[in-house]
């Protein structure tokens, strides 16, 4: 080590060629996974956008986003002109051409018409579990950060926070389907069969009975608020931390209760907060396939959910379509061909575009705020 | 309404009663949690748990009625025929090794003629129904529709696939004879018919010389027949006895739930109808003792039969021929020449174990749960017999997420490593929400993707030709394995990137200014300081990716193949490029499907609990390493 | 975990359950007819023949309809989730006394007769089998093409999933009750064994008759036999498909069994490729 610095010069350039190397590899290895991101998403895009925009005006297809899903019929007429029908308009079509055959029919399920039961489906199944979750998330939330202090409480429940963020989805299927479907209390005056107890209540022939709610809208909703909890929690957990813990100690100073204190100084300071990081967990929600599949979802549905209801209750009774058990069904159980590509990549597009734009806006969102707010 | 809490509760004792109220309410909502934790595990097991005393009862009567027994025999007979298999294969193999010419001629002329028949086959239906429908030959519609015809023929005759062992004069004789072709015509065109016959005739020219090895053959295939014709004469007798048992076990069980259901009616007369059912359910015990004897008494007629079938194929294997010139041919003869002596064993093996064979001997419930745990085969909802041994599912989840990491790891930590240290700012926010928007898309999108793009390209790929020393290639299955673990790779790379990208961000700038100070390069500060000291940071990654991973359900059902058995490893890498199952592919496959309280369902919930346990320990371990971080 | 914990749970849960409990109630009200079944008969032929039903004048009618597989039929006919169930296969004994237990007591209504066709690949070169042949192929005996004449390859089965009913009734008719070979792959439902099959040179599965022209496939004659509905009597692999309703169904229900066995009905069955009752 008589010279240092000339050691140091003859280093640089053999090792130089090998460092570049390796920060070829890792960009390669970077640039690798964003561009195949960038390909699957351009492929969606190329194969659904023409579904849903058209080059004249208004320039959205809404009849893709309005009509009911139908079967859909490919035949040709006896001039060897192809039409492609979905089954309502197959109808009339026959009836106005009752005295003409028709040639080479085809059908494919679920890929006429339009897709807005699933998109209806999803909206109410997002909504409904948010509420679910937002409600017993913000609660828990304030409790863990406004009133708990060190307890065997307080560390089983952030044990249970973090064990149930790591449970697989199917297994909340399993769950959501064991109990919400088969288990929960009902006020029924006929108790089915499969139920663990009832409870005669003395009134009428009414009796509690533990024999769940059904494949339903209101366990998928269950099912899915009970999935996405500890999401919400932590993230609520957060936004309430934010808040400098001088409003809370000049509020309490001036004599207000603990109860005032959160409601006048903390909830109002993170309430956005809470809602744009909850917006990411509605991406979720609304992706999920696996634990609606046995509690909420039906792969054909005639009605829109509120359609045809005796009574308002009943939509929380029923079961409707969701946009990703529609995409599974078109993917799992009708082939790919040139006249069910529409519906498919049709309806990824638009469910893509639904969960993209989610995510988009809580980052948005959660930029802007943090830009905003300023202790 | 909070506020109303149970009168005895303490805060009410104490007087505290609005912010104690409070309080408490916000407390519960923190118990949720613990309340859905318990309800997932309570549940899950109250599910699952009668799956092994139920599985237990299926496995007697298994043995009970006998069926145990005719496996016993169905054994070697299986194996018998397997061997059998590969002798026709290499048979064949040698022969068409031999025609390979005239054979791939076949198929060119053959696959030429199907590509234009499926091009010019809408307008050529259209025309044959209309004729068949006895429209004017010359009307304007016809006219028109042969116009069609002709613009769709000269189309598919344009896009003809190449044939390259055809010759240049054939080809152009087979694409005249098309053009030429009526519309009504139905028969082959020529060449076709010369080429399948030349084909036909070199099969039989070559298999002239094989005569003595197809005579081995066929001694082999019907020295089995004994042995077959035992089998099926006992599976006969043994359906039966479980049938009988069965329904005795149904009808035990309708009686208790209709006299259940009798009790709880208020209608006298109904309750009367259901006594009435309950009673006449009650069915006489079903006869097992007089057919067991029976099978019994065949003991060593059975062990007679595998003897002799021992003798026969010992001298029949003898004679086979030691080695075939075509490596294909040869290569399966080999196989049957190493089988041999194990189905030989096999045979000397059976008549002891039919000797030893007793169906009193009982069926501990600890045979259920090996036969669960170790079982290597699933098989439901079959005629003969229900097994549910876990091992394939897990052996697919398993090999689903080494393809995931393999593929997932390096470029999630590469990644990782690379927008930390080099990139500069401007391609961070490039990077990161493409990232990001990665971990955005559902899975279901991504199985999607699976099915209808990644697996067919996949299979394309792997049949180009000088791809073919890829071991595994050509692709069989569109989809299988690696395409599976393609796309979850792609959804655990998010996680893997953004943990590893926090553990290197959070090693203190000291270590780097310290590293920098004593003179390191860029490169040297970064994999000798900066990456050990995020170790176990990344490690964390990895384990959480992991779970993610073996948890993930849509893109293995759509994508893993649904083939529940565990790949054959003799093909070493390639085993990877077969189609398997998984066991969160299983639940969402079956659940739907089956009777509720069945033991079918309960073996779907027992998944479930494995699932629960195997993620929850891989995320445990992970979180301790969390902990363990020296930052 | 304290006890008081479960209270403000439970309370929201009790809340929930009275709407939802109203809900049920008058749930059995509503005008919609629900069927649950067979996948042979639920993917194609039932949706066409309720959406024939609805416009021959019975437009408030709305159908619910999930085609999982014959065997979830009859626990939802049990359930009363299903008003009819539709099957590929007959009742088995225990299906009909577990809805005896549950008050319902079951009428086969037989709607039509289906084929199973076996399909290959349209270039294969196989153009017959014989039912021998068929039986070892699906019981895993012939494992490559060139050992029935076809082209050297491995061969990849194709079945349906265990809650169909031609999986069972296929072990049955084709395979002597033996086992599928692990190697088998189960699918969804007839199309997607359809499409699996055209990709798939080495491909072989078994589909309705229905299903078997699907474009990139071929079905085989067996022993001679030519899978077309002319030849349902001579075929091997024929069966009758039915529809399960309670003896007493709701005046929909009957309406819309009575719109099957009507002869615009029965054309439509003919149309979507079934064999009509009387045509047998």
């Amino acid at each position: 080590m008589q010279n240092p610095e000339k050691l140091i010069r003859k280093g640089l350039p053999r090792g130089h060629l090998k460092d570049l190397m390796v920060k070829l590899l890792l960009g390669a290895a970077t640039y690798g996974v964003v561009i195949i991101a960038l390909l699957l998403f351009a492929k969606i895009v190329k194969d659904g956008a023409p579904v849903l925009f058209k080059a004249e005006a208004p320039f959205v297809d809404f009849g893709f986003l309005l009509d009911k899903n139908e079967t859909l019929h490919v035949f040709d007429d006896s001039q060897g002109v192809r039409h492609q029908l979905p089954a309502s308009r197959y109808n009339e079509y026959l009836t106005a051409h009752a005295d003409q055959p028709i040639y080479n029919e085809q059908t494919f399920s679920y890929s006429g018409g339009g897709i807005v039961g699933p998109i209806v489906g999803t909206i109410l199944l997002t909504l409904g579990s948010m509420i679910l979750a937002l409600f017993f998330g913000v609660s828990a939330a304030i409790y863990l950060s406004e009133y708990a202090k060190q307890s065997p409480f307080i560390h089983a429940v952030r044990l249970a926070i973090l064990n149930l963020a790591g449970v697989p989805s199917i297994v909340f299927g399993l769950f959501g389907f064991a109990v919400f479907v088969l288990a929960v209390p009902v006020l029924t005056s006929a108790p089915a069969d499969r139920s663990l107890l009832t409870i005669p209540l003395f009134m009428g022939n009414y009796v509690i009975s533990f024999q769940g709610w059904n494949s339903s809208l209101i366990a998928g909703c269950a099912t899915l608020a009970c999935m996405i909890l500890p999401v919400v929690i932590t993230a609520s957990e957060e936004s309430l931390k934010a808040v400098p813990q001088g409003f809370r100690d000049a509020a309490l100073a001036m004599g207000a209760t603990r109860w005032q204190t959160i409601r006048k100084t903390v909830l109002p300071f993170s309430l956005p907060g809470i809602l744009t990081s909850s917006l990411l967990a509605v991406g979720r929600v609304a992706g999920e396939t696996a634990p609606i599949m046995f509690t909420a979802a039906v792969a054909a549905k005639d009605d829109l959910p509120w359609e045809s209801l005796a009574n308002p209750f009943d939509l929380l009774s029923s079961q409707v379509q969701a946009l990703p058990y529609h995409i599974y069904t078109l993917a799992a159980r009708i082939p790919a061909s040139e006249y069910t590509q529409r519906a498919q990549y049709g309806s990824v597009f638009v469910f893509l575009i639904l969960v993209a734009s989610l995510s988009f806006g809580s980052m948005l969102l959660r930029a802007k705020l943090r830009a905003r707010i300023k202790w | 309404m909070a506020a109303k809490a149970p009168a005895l509760h303490r805060f009410t004792r104490q007087g505290i009663s609005l912010e104690g109220g409070i309080r408490f309410f916000f407390a519960s909502n923190a118990g949720l949690t613990i309340v859905i934790l318990v309800l997932i595990i309570a549940f899950l097991l109250k599910e699952g748990l009668g799956f092994f005393p139920g599985y237990r009862r299926e496995l007697e009567v298994y043995r009970v009625a006998g069926l145990e027994f005719v496996d016993l025999s169905r054994g070697p007979l299986t194996s018998h025929e397997q061997l059998a298999s590969v002798l026709n294969r290499a048979y064949y193999a040698e022969i068409n090794g031999r025609a390979a010419k005239e054979l791939k001629r076949m198929l060119e002329s053959s696959e030429l003629f199907n590509a234009y028949s499926e091009g010019v086959a809408p307008p050529r239906d259209l025309i044959l129904k209309n004729l068949e429908n006895g429209v004017d030959p010359n009307s304007e519609m016809l006219v028109q529709l042969r116009e069609r015809f002709a613009e769709r023929q000269a189309r598919a005759l344009n896009s003809l696939p190449p044939t390259p062992h055809l010759t240049i004069p054939e080809r152009a004789a087979l694409v005249a004879d098309l053009r030429r072709r009526e519309v009504t015509a139905t028969e082959d065109p020529a060449l076709v018919t010369v080429l399948a016959d030349e084909y036909g005739a070199a099969r039989q020219r070559f298999a002239e010389p094989l005569s003595g090895f197809r005579e081995v053959i066929d001694s082999f295939e019907s020295a089995g027949s004994d042995l077959s014709d035992l089998v099926m004469d006992m599976t006969e007798t043994v359906t039966v006895t479980k049938e009988a048992i069965q329904r005795a076990d149904i009808l035990e069980k309708d009686r208790s739930s209709l006299l259940a259901a009798a009790a709880n009616t208020k209608d006298p007369a109904e309750r009367e109808r259901l006594t009435a059912d309950a009673e006449a359910a009650l069915a006489e015990t079903p006869d097992i003792a007089g057919p067991m004897q029976t099978l019994m008494a065949r003991k060593p007629d059975c062990a007679a039969t595998h003897a002799a079938l021992r003798e026969a194929l010992a001298g029949i294997t003898a004679k086979l021929p030691s080695s075939l010139t075509r490596p294909e041919a040869n290569r399966l003869l080999q196989a049957a020449h190493k089988g041999t002596p194990i189905l030989l064993a096999e045979l000397a093996a059976a008549p002891a174990r039919i000797n030893e064979w007793r169906s009193d001997k009982p069926v501990p419930l600890s045979m259920a749960i090996r036969r669960f745990l170790t079982g290597k085969d699933w098989v439901t909802g079959g005629e003969w017999q229900d097994f549910y041994g876990i091992l394939p599912l897990f052996v697919g989840s398993l090999m689903v997420s080494v393809v995931a990491l393999i593929i997932a790891i390096p470029l999630g930590i590469g990644a990782a490593i690379y927008v930390n240290q080099f990139s500069a700012r401007l391609e961070q926010s490039l990077i990161k929400p493409v990232i990001e928007f990665i971990q955005a898309i559902p899975s279901v999108v991504l199985g999607f993707i699976g099915i209808l793009v990644l697996g067919t390209v996949l299979r394309e790929v792997s049949q180009v030709e000088w791809l073919a020393w890829v071991p595994g290639f050509p692709i069989e299955e569109r989809l299988n394995i690696f395409t599976a673990g393609c796309l979850l790779a792609l959804m655990s790379i998010p996680t893997i990137f953004s943990l590893a990208e926090d553990a290197l961000n959070n090693v203190p700038a000291a270590y780097a200014e310290a590293s920098d100070a004593l003179g390191a390069s860029r490169f040297q500060t970064t994999f000798r300081v900066i990456v050990p000291a995020a170790y176990s940071g990344m490690l964390v990654a990895v384990l959480l990716g992991l779970g993610r991973v073996i948890g993930e359900t849509m893109v293995v059902l759509l994508v893993a193949g649904n083939r529940i058995k565990i790949p054959d490893f003799s093909s070493g890498i390639g085993s990877f490029f077969q189609p398997a199952h998984t066991l969160t592919g299983i639940i969402a496959q079956e659940l739907g499907e089956v009777p509720l309280g069945s033991v079918h369902y309960r073996a779907l919930f027992v998944v479930g609990i494995l699932l629960f346990v195997i993620v929850l320990g891989i995320n445990a371990t992970a979180h301790r390493f969390f902990n363990r971080t020296p930052i | 975990m304290r006890h008081p914990n479960n209270k403000m749970n439970t309370t929201m849960k009790y809340l929930t359950t009275l709407m939802t409990a109203a809900a049920l109630v008058a749930t059995s009200q509503a005008q919609t007819l629900s069927l649950k079944g067979s996948d042979t008969l639920g993917a194609k032929l039932v949706p066409q023949l309720a959406e024939g039903f609805k416009a021959a004048g019975n437009k408030n009618v709305k159908f619910e309809i999930a085609a999982e597989g014959s065997t979830t039929a009859f626990p939802a006919l049990a359930n009363g989730t299903a008003q009819l169930g539709m099957s590929s296969r007959e009742i088995k004994d225990d299906e009909t006394t577990f809805c005896r237990t549950k008050g319902i007591i079951l009428k086969e209504h037989q709607i039509c007769y289906d084929m199973i066709c076996v399909i290959v690949n349209k270039n294969s070169p196989v153009s017959k089998l014989t039912k021998t042949q068929v039986a070892k192929i699906f019981t895993g005996q012939i494992k490559d093409w060139s050992e029935v004449g076809g082209a050297p390859g491995k061969i990849s089965i194709y079945t349906r999933n265990t809650s169909s009913g031609t999986y069972k009734d296929w072990q049955k008719l084709a395979m002597k009750g033996r086992d599928y070979p692990s190697s088998s792959q189960k699918l969804a439902g007839n199309e997607q064994i359809a499409q699996e099959v055209s990709k798939n040179r080495n491909g072989i599965g078994y589909v309705g008759l229905a299903y078997s022209k699907t474009a990139g496939t071929k079905a085989l004659p067996i022993d001679g036999v030519a899978p077309v509905a002319k030849n349902a009597k001579k075929f091997t692999y024929a069966r009758p498909c039915y529809i399960y309703a309670p003896e007493k169904p709701t005046a929909e229900a009957a309406a819309f069994l009575g719109y099957i066995d009507s002869p615009a009905g029965q054309d439509i069955v003919r149309k979507v490729g079934f064999i009509p009752v009387k045509d047998l």
